[in-house]
């Protein structure tokens, strides 16, 4: 037996995009334990509700995240529609949908590439990115922002779509599905990424369920978990919606879900586009949130279910705001798959979790 | 469609409570910490601890009220760390620790205050001055309300007679003062002031009309 | 054969038109409802000082009494609440970027008042 030695891998690395650091226990070449420490990008966000008013948190919110910017300050507007009772309009709800579909394209295009880039697939990495900037193009036409949108507003939304930017968002995606089928393939079926990735970084269904992880990581173990398929708010009009799930539970059935799901997002974008009703996007928001009023509320993020919590106080800034990340719910599952691999596959395994520290933090 | 509840739970149920939701199948969510700093709890220093669990669509969040935290051993409570049954938690138990002060015991992975880098020790329990003032004026507005509506249902017992209930009761200085409890203080003062200055004209007419007779 | 797969899409980029610009010497036409800056129309505002107070980062002032209304071009985040608030509709989104700068500086406008002209 030879002796452990303690690797110390991040904050800064070349292939972790996140500001994650974990303290390797190695035997000769085997991990055998791993302690991961995040706080390095705290920024006390959530103690900033007490000073914004819930209209301007909304802004706040979107910044938690850069790639889920659309996702939190939906989770967030939803959570404060639920503490005061407000009735979002249909049509409202589709357009929020749809938003959320195509921020969901956009964060498994950046992650595809990010993972391609991480087991050394330089032009597939470009490829995807190719594609992202695509997806990056339609928000900038629809919303006027690429990344921070800033279109969600608490009671609705703020820009509409009409009809002839609906044809050119459905022309877009049909474009990006030709190239991104292509893509896929080799994602699934190129030699070089399936020596990399099948058979690493397993997880059994048993433990994904007692990790209790969420998410394409978790629906990688055949976890058939998603928020999505109980139909709140748009989802609730789509025709069918089942989780895609695979079986292997390895980092190759990891990056199988997401690309399934990207093809599935294309699907709900094109339902949802060819559904929506005409109406009102935005009805007005009277009054503030009483006074210890509590509200749950979860969502599906590109990464996993996202939990937020919000309380009022009787005027119009909240007590308290919480939003619980994906990522901090993986960690544990992180932790216990990484104990037993490769170092050389630590990399792999920590991005096919997919972690966005900046979110978990705050 | 999820639905989501509160209810409420004991502080030494945490632990047994964790191990029931484990056994039914029931998967954590998260917990969370909530600064009380309303001034409703009995205890000064304390924070609610909110569980969630969720199965088949149904979101349930425990609450743990008024849960003493601080750095004084004898007063605070302690928590059972529920990371022996949801091994996820500790990442939350850590937060929980490092934010907001709360002494959990046994987690299974624990950083002992270093999980954040924080620059000042439990930043979330600090009252900012907005949220005491937005405190405040949240319960002078609810015992404004409250003094109105007891002068209201005063009014209606002491005017039995039919002429006092036909007049439309004059604005009292009460109702004034509730709305202007709502309203931020600068505002409040210049209304204050406004209101002062018209009645010091309207005395002052007064004056210059008995003058005139 | 799914080895050639990304080859061919490779392949094909060579006759096609590249998918990115020539940065400085070449712009992205910028889409209509671009968040550029705000623009101010000072011949309609009321100085109500309700674009102030939606603002979440405090990036405009209004003075009343000086009669002059400012932006901190470099604080704003282009949410665009007070393009909302505003009650005579006097504030706009320009696609236009506001261009970097090595001081953060702010634009003052000063809003003439209807009264003296007429």
């Amino acid at each position: 037996m030879s002796k452990a030695t303690i690797i110390p891998f991040g904050p800064q690395h070349p292939v972790l995009p996140e500001p994650l650091h974990l303290d390797l226990v190695v035997e000769d070449e085997t991990v055998v334990e791993a302690i991961p420490q995040i706080g390095f990008v705290h920024r006390g966000l959530e103690k900033l509700v007490e000073t914004r008013d819930y209209n301007q948190f909304i802004y706040v919110a979107e910044r938690i995240c850069g790639i889920c910017a659309f996702g939190h300050s939906l989770g967030y507007a939803e959570t404060v529609e639920a503490l005061m009772g407000v009735e979002v309009p249909k049509r409202a709800e589709y357009l929020r949908v749809i938003w959320h579909e195509i921020s969901r394209i956009h964060s498994h295009l950046l992650w595809l590439g990010l993972a391609a880039d991480a087991f050394g697939f330089e032009s597939l990495f470009m490829h995807c990115w190719r594609l992202r900037e695509r997806v990056l193009d339609i928000f900038e036409k629809t919303t006027g922002g690429r990344v921070i949108l800033s279109v969600v507003s608490v009671g609705g939304v703020n820009r509409d779509i009409d009809s002839t930017q609906m044809d050119e968002i459905l022309h877009i995606l049909d474009g990006i599905e030709d190239d991104y089928r292509q893509i896929m393939q080799v994602m699934l079926t190129d030699a070089s990424v399936k020596n990399r990735t099948v058979g690493v970084g397993h997880i059994s269904y048993e433990d994904a369920v007692s990790l209790c992880m969420v998410g394409p990581f978790a629906r990688a173990s055949n976890v058939a978990y998603d928020v999505r398929m109980f139909g709140h708010g748009g989802y609730g009009e789509l025709s069918d919606f089942r989780p895609l799930c695979a079986t292997e539970g390895d980092c190759y059935a990891r990056v199988k879900v997401r690309c399934e799901e990207v093809l599935q997002s294309i699907a709900i974008v094109k339902e949802m586009a060819a559904k929506i009703p005409a109406g009102d996007i935005a009805v007005p928001v009277k009054g503030s949130p009483a006074a210890g009023a509590e509200s749950a509320n979860i969502l599906e993020q590109p990464r996993g279910e996202c939990y937020y919590y919000a309380r009022g106080n009787g005027t119009k800034y909240l007590d308290r705001m919480r939003m619980r990340t994906p990522t901090s719910q993986n960690l544990a599952g992180m932790v216990s798959v990484l104990e037993g691999c490769d170092l050389a596959d630590v990399n792999m395994i920590i991005l096919t979790i997919d972690p966005c520290i900046s979110c978990t933090e705050r | 469609m999820f639905t989501s509840e509160f209810m409420p739970l004991a502080l030494e149920n945490v632990a047994s409570e964790a191990a029931q939701r484990k056994s039914d199948g029931w998967r954590f969510v998260q917990l969370l910490a909530v600064a009380d700093n309303t001034g409703s709890g009995d205890r000064d220093n304390a924070v609610d601890l909110v569980y969630s669990y969720m199965k088949d669509g149904r979101l349930e969040n425990l609450v743990v009220k008024n849960v003493a935290v601080g750095e004084d051993e004898a007063k605070v409570d302690t928590v059972p760390s529920i990371t022996d049954q949801y091994l996820s938690a500790f990442v939350f138990e850590n937060e929980a620790h490092d934010l907001f002060g709360v002494h959990i015991a046994n987690i299974a992975i624990d950083f002992a205050g270093h999980f954040y880098q924080v620059p000042v020790r439990e930043p979330m329990t600090i009252i900012s001055p907005e949220q005491k003032e937005a405190h405040e004026r949240a319960a002078k507005m609810a015992a404004a309300k409250a003094a109105k509506e007891k002068a209201a249902a005063a009014g209606k017992t002491s005017g039995a007679d039919a002429e006092n209930a036909a007049k439309p009761a004059p604005k009292s200085d009460a109702d004034i003062e509730a709305k202007l409890a709502g309203l931020p203080p600068e505002k409040a003062a210049k209304i204050r002031a406004a209101m002062e200055a018209k009645a010091a004209k309207e005395k002052a007419a007064q004056k210059g009309e008995a003058g005139n007779e | 054969m799914s080895e050639f797969g990304l080859g061919r899409m490779t392949f094909g980029s060579i006759f096609k038109k590249p998918e990115t610009v020539l940065y400085p010497f070449e712009k992205k036409p910028a889409p209509a409802g671009l968040k550029g800056h705000i623009v101010i129309d000072v011949n309609q505002c009321i100085l109500c000082g309700i674009c102030q107070r939606t603002c979440p980062c405090d990036a405009i002032t209004v003075d009343k009494p000086n009669r002059s209304w400012e932006i901190n071009r470099f604080q704003c985040v282009q949410c665009g609440s007070c393009i909302r608030a505003c009650p005579k509709k006097c504030l706009s989104m320009d696609p236009a970027y506001t261009s970097p700068a090595p001081h953060m500086h702010t634009d003052s406008f000063s809003v003439p008042d209807p009264k003296k002209e007429a």
